[in-house]
């Protein structure tokens, strides 16, 4: 009977728990964090590439301190957030680029209007 | 045996429970997906990004079928967040480009309306040139007709003092002598029209270019279809006005090169390029231009004066040269 039970809890036990992550359970999300960084999202989107850092971190804690799933999940959410800084740095990016263009713009057709004196609208 | 089916049984039951709760009306996954309908009815982000969206919507859908503890949930529920903000960043994104796009164009339409009023100034300026010289011609002209008159007073002057010979035949040189000067005068006016002439040709020819090797007509690929050697029907009207300008020099040695783009073998190119100056040839000295002032040169694809690697570019390079060289 008493092993019986033994059994029982093992069991529960194991239909949770996971495996301990080895260091390469890291490295998507430590490469997802290195393209953010080179997409400059340090300074076009910084609320974002500090929560998939933050992730990171509270990830390497929950390995330590066994909680293997917890940790798995908050990898994938630290690489979700390098991509999302990713995408909101190249957005700003286009944005700068379309002020940019309007101010040229702007600029030739006062050149050009001052230089022939008729409309370039 | 009983008891230990019962026993089987419970324990199957309890290892689902451990995992799974049962799904109940969550705040937070329904604010994520009122953040994914007010995306997909964005006025201005509607229809972009529609791959992201498609991956935002999965994983919503994920996050509302999960089976599973709370923190599984929540991961999901979260990650659905994050997908539907990258969804809304290259949404984002792609209309921007568009924005890029359209100012690019318009840029683009403002500097050819520019060049086309360059022209315009140009081809005033042209015009006033030429007025100019009309006008001086016309001075001339005038000055002709006074001389004219004198000539015709000196004449007259000549048949009427008969008595004194010696006196008429003095007016008749002095008469002589102005009307060489009228011819003179004329011969000026005629110069200075033909100055306005080739003024005028260089400014309306915009593929002429001064070289040290002396003018260079270019005439560009339109004189020939596509792979052929023979000269469009078209071509003959602006060969005349090539000959036109080489008559104007009929001193002057005439050399054509023949040009290819970088596209297709090297010999094949030269070749044609050496057809290409031939017909050009043929054609000037159909209209008059003096053969043996003429050399022909085919040089095949290695002078090109563009890039070859834009359509542009290689258009500019397809041409033949015709050449006014300078005295040497």
């Amino acid at each position: 009977m008493r092993t019986v039970f033994t059994l029982i809890l093992a069991l529960l036990l194991l239909s949770c728990a996971t495996a301990r992550p080895g260091p390469e359970a890291f490295t998507s999300a430590e490469q997802a964090i290195m393209a953010a960084e080179r997409a400059g999202a340090e300074e076009l989107a910084p609320t974002e590439l500090r929560f998939a850092r933050e992730k990171l971190g509270e990830a390497r804690r929950g390995i330590e301190q066994g909680k293997y799933e917890i940790a798995l999940y908050l990898v994938e959410e630290s690489e979700i957030n390098s991509e999302l800084a990713i995408e909101q740095s190249r957005a700003a990016q286009s944005r700068r680029r379309v002020n940019e263009l309007q101010r040229e713009n702007e600029l030739l057709r006062e050149q050009l209007e001052a230089e022939y004196g008729e409309s370039f609208k | 045996m009983n008891r230990l089916r019962h026993l089987a049984l419970s324990l199957l039951v309890l290892s689902l429970a451990a995992c799974a709760t049962a799904p109940k009306k969550d705040l937070a996954l329904e604010r994520v997906r009122s953040q994914l309908e007010a995306l997909k009815a964005d006025q201005v982000l509607a229809g972009y990004a529609s791959l992201a969206l498609g991956e935002a919507e999965r994983a919503l859908r994920a996050a509302e079928q999960a089976v599973g503890d709370d923190m599984y949930r929540f991961h999901l529920v979260y990650m659905a967040d994050r997908r539907i903000q990258i969804a809304r960043a290259m949404a984002q994104r792609e209309q921007l480009e568009q924005t890029i796009d359209a100012l690019t164009a318009s840029r683009n339409t403002m500097q050819v309306r520019a060049s086309q009023l360059e022209v315009e100034r140009a081809r005033k300026e042209a015009e006033q040139a030429r007025m100019l010289f009309a006008a001086s011609a016309e001075e001339a002209e005038r000055a002709r007709r006074e001389k004219e008159q004198a000539l015709e007073q000196g004449a007259e002057s000549a048949r009427s003092a008969e008595m004194a010979l010696e006196e008429a035949a003095q007016a008749r040189r002095l008469a002589e002598s102005r009307a060489s000067e009228a011819e003179l005068a004329r011969r000026e006016a005629e110069l200075a029209s033909q100055q306005v002439d080739s003024l005028k040709r260089q400014l309306e020819n915009l593929q002429l270019r001064q070289t040290e090797s002396g003018v260079v007509v270019t005439l560009g690929d339109v004189l020939f279809e596509s792979g052929q050697v023979e000269l469009r029907e078209s071509a003959h009207a602006s060969l005349v006005e090539v000959v036109d300008l080489l008559q104007s020099e009929p001193d002057k040695l005439i050399r054509i090169e023949g040009h290819t783009d970088s596209v297709g073998a090297a010999e094949i190119n030269l070749s044609l390029s050496e057809q290409r100056a031939e017909s050009v040839r043929a054609a000037l000295v159909g209209l008059g231009v003096d053969t043996s002032r003429v050399t022909v040169i085919g040089l095949g694809e290695d002078f090109p004066i563009d890039s070859n690697d834009t359509a542009g570019g290689r258009a500019r390079n397809r041409r033949v040269d015709v050449i006014l060289l300078d005295d040497v």
